[in-house]
């Protein structure tokens, strides 16, 4: 998987933008901010997913993370008042000691994983794939080249997504299914958990010694 | 001389044609920025955020390794995507409970500042 020409180029401007964005996510005062560097960063990285021919994924990731989770989050902050920490009137990281302890650990952590880690295992992995990776890069060629030169880019494109959806609905189809219930729960935990003490009460659903409390005070 | 003239140009062709060791490396450096993330802030929200941009560094590792496989034609091409849709789900999920933690947790104690939540310490 070797790209050239202009995918190098917009891999690095998006890897660059993602990391970024990241990296403001993370230092934002605001947390609002956050959330929006949050979506300019899981944008980037969809956009590196279709760099990898995964345009399904990028779609998914786009509609699902930006479009769901991340209003979600927007919808909370609202609700819940921040305004100390935005404001400067506390800080924004815990205490000074524990917080350079992490990062000391983490710089280490990847200094190992950039530095050593990565390459070695891409260099024995390179070594281990080379002559498949020949086969499939002179298939590939031979299949450009057999090509009609009037073929457009959307002839060239890849049917990743019908193979993605094959494959879901076949061999992942029990895990499938499986993440349908898991989304049932979280909608039902999530609805519980958020309700007020009067709903709880309407739905006549709270300990009678809570409720006495409750009308003592 | 000749090995470091080799040497750079080695580095230039690298940047020119990024390959799979790229996209782990990038991975890796959103995943390190998130776990910074949860570890250093108060803010209870932003820890969130930090945890949604490790499960995206975990998709990208995934993603990049179905590429490479796809390339080398070995093993399964697909299940590297498949991982992915899973991980998104289950990435909602968890942000639909968290943020009904969050909403309950800020009725009940006025605060979602990390460091002031420690009713189950001892």
């Amino acid at each position: 998987m070797i790209l050239s020409g202009w995918e190098s180029v917009f891999f690095w401007i998006f890897s660059i933008a993602a990391i970024l964005a990241g990296l403001l996510t993370v230092m934002a005062r605001n947390a609002v901010h956050s959330a929006l560097f949050l979506i300019s960063s899981l944008v980037s990285v969809a956009a590196l997913f279709i760099l990898l021919g995964a345009e399904f994924i990028a779609g998914v990731q786009i509609l699902v993370y930006v479009g769901g989770v991340m209003v979600l989050f927007l919808f909370v902050i609202m609700l819940v008042n921040v305004g100390a920490e935005e404001e400067g009137r506390a800080p924004i990281f815990n205490r000074p000691a524990q917080v350079t302890a992490a990062l000391v650990f983490l710089a280490l952590l990847a200094g190992i994983l950039v530095i050593y880690a990565i390459p070695k295992g891409y260099q024995a992995l390179q070594k281990r794939d080379e002559s498949a990776m020949q086969q499939t890069s002179a298939k590939r060629a031979a299949e450009q080249a057999n090509m009609p030169a009037a073929a457009t880019g959307v002839s060239r494109l890849s049917s990743q997504t019908q193979t993605v959806g094959t494959a879901l609905y076949t061999a992942g189809a029990l895990p499938f299914e499986i993440a349908s219930i898991l989304l049932l729960v979280a909608i039902i935990g999530s609805v519980m958990l958020a309700r007020t003490l009067k709903q709880e009460v309407a739905a006549d659903d709270v300990d009678p010694e809570v409720l006495n409390e409750m009308k003592q005070s | 001389m000749f090995q470091e003239a080799s040497r750079t140009s080695t580095a230039l062709e690298s940047i020119k044609h990024p390959d799979l060791s790229k996209f782990l490396v990038i991975a890796a450096i959103l995943f390190i920025i998130g776990v910074a993330g949860v570890l250093t802030r108060r803010n209870l929200l932003v820890i969130f955020m930090s945890i949604e941009l490790i499960l995206n560094a975990a998709n990208l590792n995934f993603i990049a390794f179905s590429r490479y496989l796809q390339d080398t034609g070995r093993g399964d091409v697909m299940s590297g995507q498949i991982f992915t849709v899973f991980i998104i789900v289950v990435a909602a999920a968890e942000a639909a409970i968290g943020l009904g933690i969050v909403i309950a947790l800020y009725r009940n104690r006025e605060t979602i500042w990390v460091d002031e939540i420690d009713l189950m310490k001892w």
